[in-house]
C-alpha cells in the first residue's frame, strides 16, 4: 500500500460520511433508545427493529442509554454521525417536555426528523364510587374543589402530567400533581387508593375499567378512544386544542443526506403498517400513524411551543 | 500507621462532606434539603473518625498496600487499557492486555499467555457480538484495512 | 389443582423443557459474569420469541430469571466478586469459607439455597398470588418510606469493626443515590453540567468497580505465576454431614418468608431481600460474631433470599398488572403480545399460560439443585487453574466489556476504575464497602416516598406513623434497630 493509495483512501472516508445510496445500509445499524430495557418504548423499538433489519437486509444493535427522563440518551446521541448508521428510537417526551424542565445541551434542531412510527393518548381515570361520570362532570367536580383531589402521573414535568396541566389551565383547575416513576406504579397507588385520579397510559389501567373498578372520564386526545367507552375526547368538551398525545418516532442526528432519509422514511412506513406490527401495537393500546420527514419536524415544533407555554404558566 | 490513615480518611470524608453541602444550597426546595442534611452529617461522622484516631494511644501498624511495585504496575497497565478501549477498539485493546498484564508482572509464558488470550478472546466475542450483538467499541484496525483495500 | 396439572402437561413437552435447561444454564452464567445481568438477557432475547409458542418465551425468563439469582454467587464464593447486587451479601461469608478451602461446600450451599428460595417462592406464587396481589395494595408512599429505613437498619450488620465508618460508608452511598434528575421537581444534582449524570450514578458500574477491582488488584499483588492444580481446587463433592441440613432449614424457612415478602412489594427487590435476610439469620443466631467469618448459615440466608424475592416479584405484575420490578415488566409485555391482558382478569383468561409460567417458575427452581452444583464446579472454579497473573487481564476485560454495554458509554470505564481504585484503599482502612451499594439502592426509594407522602398528605408528617401499616412498619423497624443492642447488653450482663 503506498502512500498515495492511503491518501486516496483517507479522501474516501471521509466521502463516507454521505454513503452512496445504491450501497445503503451496507453494515450493522446502531439504534439508541433513552430508555432502559423493558419499558413500552423499548419494546416498541426493538420489535419494529425485527421488522426492519429484514426490509432493509442489515442487522441493527439496540443500545439502551436510560436516566434523566430521556435527556442522557438524547445528549449522548446527538453527537452520533449523521452517515445513516446511527438512529434514534424515541418517544415525543425527550424532545418536546423535558427541555422545558432540564437546560438540556441538545434542541430540535440537533437531529433529523425521519418517521414516527405509533401514537396514544393519555387518560385520566378514577374510582367508581367518585362523583361524576362524563368528562364534563369530572372537570367541574375538579373545579369546584381546587386543591382538594390528588392526580398521580409520570414524573414532574413529563409529558403526561403537562398533558393533564394543559386541560386543567384552561378550566382553572387545581389538583395536586404525585408523580411516580412509571404507570404501573402511578396504578398501584391508585388502586390502593393513595391517589384519587390515575394519570397515565391507556392500557395499564384499561383491565380496571373492564372489571368496573375504575372509570375514566377523560382522554387527552381530541377524538374519542374506541377502547375507553365513557372517556370523552378534548374536542366534546371544547378543549380540541389541548390535545397531548404519547408519541413515538425515528431520528437521526442532524445533517443527513436527504436520500437516505427518505428511504428510511419508506422502510419504516411499510414495517409500521405490517399487519403484525399493527396487531402488537393494539395490545399496547396504540395505533400506527407515520409522519414523514419536514411534516414531521412541523410537528415537533408545533408541540414544543404549545409546552413551552403551558410549563411557563405552572412555573417549572 | 494506622493513626495517620484514619486521619487523612476523615478529613476526605469532612470535605466530601463540606462541598456536597454547599453544592447542594443552590438546588431549589426539598431537592436540596436532603442532599445538604446528608453532608452535614457525612461531614460530623469524617470529622469523629479524625478525632477518634487524633486522640488514640496506641498506633497499631496497618499495611496499606502488600506488594506496592506490582499494584502499581496492575493500576497502571488497566488505566492504560481503558484509555485505550477506544481508540484501538475494544478487542484489539482487550488482546494486547492480555498479553501486557501478565509479562509486566513478571509472567515469561508467552506462548501460554497467547493461547489464553485467542481462547478467552474468541469466547468474549461469541457471546457478546454473535449471541448478544452488543455494540462496542469500533477497531481502528478494520478501518485502517479498509481504507487501504 | 386441574389447573395446575392441565399446565403441566403443557410445560413438559419438548419446546419449553428444552427452554428451560438451556435458560437456566445461560442463567447460570449471565449471572457469573459481573456486569452481565438478567434484565439485559431477557431484554434481548424475548423479542426473537414472539413469533413462538408463549410457554417457550416464558420458560426462557423464568431459566435466566433463576439462573441468574444463583450464578451471581459463584464469584461471590470463589473470588469476592459479586455476580450481581443481590450477592453482596454471599461474599461475606462464602468467601472466607472458600479461603479456608470450603469452597465446595459453599457453593452446594448456595445452591441448595437458591433452588429452595426459588421453590417456596413459586409455591407461594401458585397458591396465594392473587390474594396478596392485593395486600400490596395497602402499601402506598408512607409505607414504603418504612421499608426503605427498614432496609438501612441491616445495615448494622455489615460495619464490620467501626460503627463510625459504617455510617459514612451508608451515607455516602445515599449521597451518590441523590445524582441525577430529581423525579420530584426536576432539579438536577451534583451533576456538575455533565449529560451523562443526568442519570444519576449506574448502579452496576459503581457495584463492578468498588467489588471487583480490588480483588483483581490484590490478585495481581499476590503474583501467582503458576495456577492450581486440580488436587489444590479442593472441589471435590462436599456431602453434608449427618445433621446439617435440619441446621440450615431454620434458615431456609426465614429467608424464604422474607424474600417473598419483599418479592411482592412492587418496587423493592432481590438485592434488599438478600440483606435482609443475612441480618435476620445474624440476629436469629446464637453466636453472631462468627457471621462474616465463614458461617455458611450467612451463604444459606443471602442466596435463598434473593431466589425467593424471583416468583413472588411476578404475583404483583401477574394478578394486578403492576410490574415491580424490569423483569416483571418484560413479562407483562411479551402476555400481552400474545393477545392477554394483565389483570384482576387473567387468570381466567388463560390459565394454561399463567399456570404454566408459574410451573415453569417451579421446574427452573428444581433445575439449579441439578445443573448449578455442576456449572459451577466443572466451569467456574476450573478457570482458577490458570495463574493468577492470567485471571488478572482476563476479569478485567469482563468487568470492563459487561460494564460498557450498559449504556454504550466510555465513561462508565472511568467511573469504574475510579470507584475500584478508591475501594481498594477504603477497604484497607476498614472501611466497609456494603453500606454504600446499600445506600445507593434504598436512598432514593426513602427520599421520593417520604417526599410524595407528604404532598399527599399536604405537608403533613404525622401521616407517616398514623396510618395503620405504616405505624406496625415504622414500630417494627425501631425493634430491628434495638434488638441487637439488646441482645448485646444482655451478653455482656452475662460476662459480667
Amino acid at each position: 500500500m503506498t502512500l498515495k493509495a492511503t491518501f486516496i483512501g483517507l479522501t474516501a472516508a471521509t466521502a463516507l460520511a454521505a454513503p452512496v445510496l445504491a450501497e445503503y445500509p451496507e453494515r450493522t445499524i446502531e439504534l439508541t433508545i433513552p430508555a432502559g430495557a423493558g419499558g413500552g418504548t423499548d419494546t416498541s423499538a426493538r420489535k419494529l427493529a425485527i421488522l426492519l433489519e429484514e426490509k432493509l437486509g442489515t442487522s441493527i444493535a439496540i443500545l439502551n442509554v436510560g436516566g434523566g427522563g430521556g435527556s442522557v440518551g438524547a445528549s449522548q446521541f446527538m453527537q452520533a454521525k449523521p452517515d445513516g448508521y446511527s438512529l434514534f428510537a424515541t418517544w415525543n417526551s425527550p424532545l418536546t417536555t423535558v427541555p422545558q424542565v432540564q437546560d438540556v445541551a441538545y434542541s430540535l434542531a440537533s437531529f433529523t426528523p425521519i418517521a414516527s412510527t405509533s401514537e396514544t393518548a393519555y387518560t385520566l381515570c378514577v374510582k367508581t364510587d367518585f362523583p361524576a361520570t362524563t368528562g364534563a362532570e369530572f372537570l367541574d367536580e375538579l373545579a369546584a374543589n381546587p386543591g382538594k383531589y390528588t392526580y398521580g402521573n409520570d414524573g414532574i414535568g413529563g409529558t403526561m402530567q403537562l398533558a393533564a396541566e394543559r386541560i386543567f389551565q384552561a378550566k382553572e383547575i387545581n389538583a395536586i400533581a404525585i408523580p411516580f416513576g412509571g404507570a404501573g406504579e402511578t396504578l398501584q397507588n391508585f388502586l390502593g387508593g393513595h391517589v384519587d385520579i390515575y394519570g397515565g397510559s391507556i392500557s395499564t389501567v384499561l383491565p380496571y375499567v373492564e372489571s368496573g373498578e375504575a372509570k375514566c372520564p377523560i382522554v387527552t386526545s381530541a377524538a374519542d378512544v374506541p377502547a375507553l367507552e365513557g372517556a370523552s375526547g378534548l374536542e366534546a368538551l371544547g378543549l380540541a386544542d389541548k390535545e397531548t398525545l404519547l408519541w413515538r418516532a425515528i431520528l437521526g442526528p442532524k445533517d443527513m443526506d436527504p436520500a437516505v432519509v427518505e428511504k428510511l422514511a419508506n422502510v419504516i412506513e411499510e414495517a409500521v403498517n405490517d399487519p403484525s406490527y399493527v396487531e402488537f401495537l393494539a395490545t399496547k393500546g396504540e395505533v400506527p400513524n407515520v409522519v414523514k420527514g419536514e411534516a414531521l419536524g412541523a410537528r415537533l415544533q408545533s408541540e414544543y411551543d404549545a409546552l413551552a407555554e403551558v410549563s411557563k404558566a405552572l412555573g417549572l | 500507621m494506622e493513626k495517620r490513615q484514619d486521619i487523612v480518611l476523615g478529613l476526605i470524608f469532612v470535605g466530601i462532606g463540606i462541598f456536597a453541602a454547599w453544592t447542594a444550597t443552590n438546588y431549589k426546595g426539598a431537592s436540596g434539603t436532603y442532599p445538604m442534611v446528608l453532608g452535614l452529617v457525612l461531614t460530623l461522622l469524617g470529622a469523629t473518625v479524625a478525632i477518634k484516631a487524633l486522640r488514640k494511644p496506641i498506633n497499631q501498624p496497618r499495611t496499606l498496600i502488600d506488594a506496592p511495585a506490582k499494584l502499581v504496575i496492575a493500576m497502571l497497565v488497566a488505566t492504560i487499557y481503558v484509555a485505550l478501549v477506544i481508540p484501538l477498539g475494544f478487542y484489539t485493546a482487550s488482546f494486547l492486555l492480555v498479553l501486557a498484564m501478565p509479562l509486566a508482572l513478571g509472567f515469561r509464558r508467552v506462548a501460554y499467555a497467547m493461547t489464553v488470550a485467542v481462547v478467552f478472546m474468541s469466547l468474549v466475542y461469541l457471546v457478546f457480538s454473535v449471541l448478544l450483538e452488543k455494540p462496542l467499541p469500533r477497531e481502528l484496525i478494520l478501518s485502517v484495512i479498509s481504507v487501504g483495500g | 389443582m386441574e389447573f395446575y396439572t392441565n399446565a403441566l402437561s403443557h410445560v413438559l413437552t419438548f419446546g419449553p423443557l428444552t427452554a428451560m435447561i438451556g435458560a437456566t444454564l445461560l442463567g447460570v452464567f449471565i449471572g457469573a459474569l459481573p456486569g452481565l445481568n438478567p434484565v439485559m438477557a431477557i431484554a434481548l432475547l424475548l423479542p426473537l420469541t414472539y413469533s413462538m409458542d408463549p410457554l417457550v418465551a416464558l420458560a426462557m425468563v423464568a431459566g435466566i430469571y433463576n439462573g441468574s439469582m444463583y450464578g451471581g454467587a459463584i464469584p461471590a464464593i470463589l473470588l469476592r466478586i459479586p455476580g450481581t447486587p443481590a450477592s453482596i451479601a454471599t461474599t461475606f461469608d462464602g468467601f472466607p469459607m472458600a479461603d479456608r478451602g470450603e469452597a465446595a461446600k459453599a457453593l452446594k450451599i448456595a445452591c441448595w439455597s437458591s433452588a429452595i428460595g426459588g421453590i417456596a417462592s413459586a409455591i407461594a406464587l401458585m397458591t396465594m398470588g392473587p390474594m396478596l396481589a392485593r395486600v400490596t395494595l395497602f402499601f402506598g408512599p408512607a409505607e414504603y418510606f418504612w421499608i426503605a429505613i427498614f432496609g438501612m437498619a441491616s445495615v448494622a450488620v455489615m460495619v464490620g469493626s467501626d460503627p463510625v465508618k459504617g455510617m459514612m460508608a451508608a451515607v455516602l452511598g445515599l449521597l451518590i443515590g441523590t445524582m441525577g434528575i430529581d423525579n420530584l421537581s426536576g432539579q438536577a444534582r451534583f451533576t456538575f453540567g455533565q449529560t451523562w449524570l443526568l442519570g444519576g450514578l449506574d448502579l452496576i458500574v459503581v457495584l463492578v468497580g468498588l467489588y471487583a477491582l480490588p480483588p483483581v488488584l490484590q490478585l495481581a499483588e499476590k503474583c501467582d505465576l503458576k495456577g492450581l492444580s486440580a488436587a489444590q481446587l479442593k472441589l471435590a463433592d462436599a456431602p453434608f454431614e449427618e445433621g446439617e441440613i435440619r441446621g440450615l432449614i431454620p434458615t431456609w424457612l426465614r429467608a424464604s418468608g422474607i424474600g417473598i415478602g419483599v418479592g411482592i412489594l412492587p418496587g423493592a427487590g432481590g438485592n434488599i431481600a438478600a440483606f435482609l435476610s443475612y441480618n435476620a439469620a445474624k440476629n436469629a443466631s446464637d453466636d453472631p460474631s462468627s457471621f462474616g467469618k465463614g458461617n455458611p448459615q450467612g451463604v444459606a440466608a443471602a442466596e435463598c433470599g434473593n431466589n425467593a424475592d424471583n416468583a413472588a416479584s411476578m404475583i404483583p405484575a401477574l394478578a394486578l398488572g403492576i410490574p415491580g420490578n424490569v423483569v416483571a415488566a418484560l413479562v407483562l409485555s411479551a402476555l400481552t403480545i400474545h393477545g392477554l391482558q394483565p389483570g384482576p382478569q387473567l387468570f381466567h383468561q388463560n390459565p394454561t399460560l399463567v399456570g404454566g409460567f408459574m410451573m415453569e417458575m417451579l421446574i427452573t427452581s428444581v433445575l439449579i439443585f441439578a445443573l448449578g452444583g455442576a456449572v459451577a464446579t466443572r466451569v467456574f472454579a476450573q478457570f482458577q487453574r490458570l495463574p493468577g497473573v492470567l485471571l488478572v487481564p482476563t476479569i478485567l476485560i469482563l468487568m470492563c466489556v459487561g460494564v460498557y454495554v450498559i449504556n454504550g458509554r466510555p465513561v462508565d470505564l472511568w467511573v469504574m476504575l475510579i470507584a475500584g481504585f478508591a475501594g481498594y484503599f477504603l477497604e484497607k482502612v476498614n472501611f466497609p464497602l456494603a453500606p454504600v451499594i446499600l445506600g445507593m439502592i434504598l436512598g432514593p426509594m426513602a427520599e421520593q416516598s417520604v417526599r410524595r407522602a407528604l404532598l399527599i398528605s399536604r405537608g403533613d408528617p404525622t401521616d407517616l406513623v398514623t396510618r395503620p401499616i405504616s405505624a406496625v412498619l415504622a414500630v417494627v423497624t425501631v425493634l430491628v434497630i434495638i434488638w441487637p443492642l439488646v441482645k448485646m447488653m444482655r451478653r455482656r450482663r452475662r460476662a459480667n
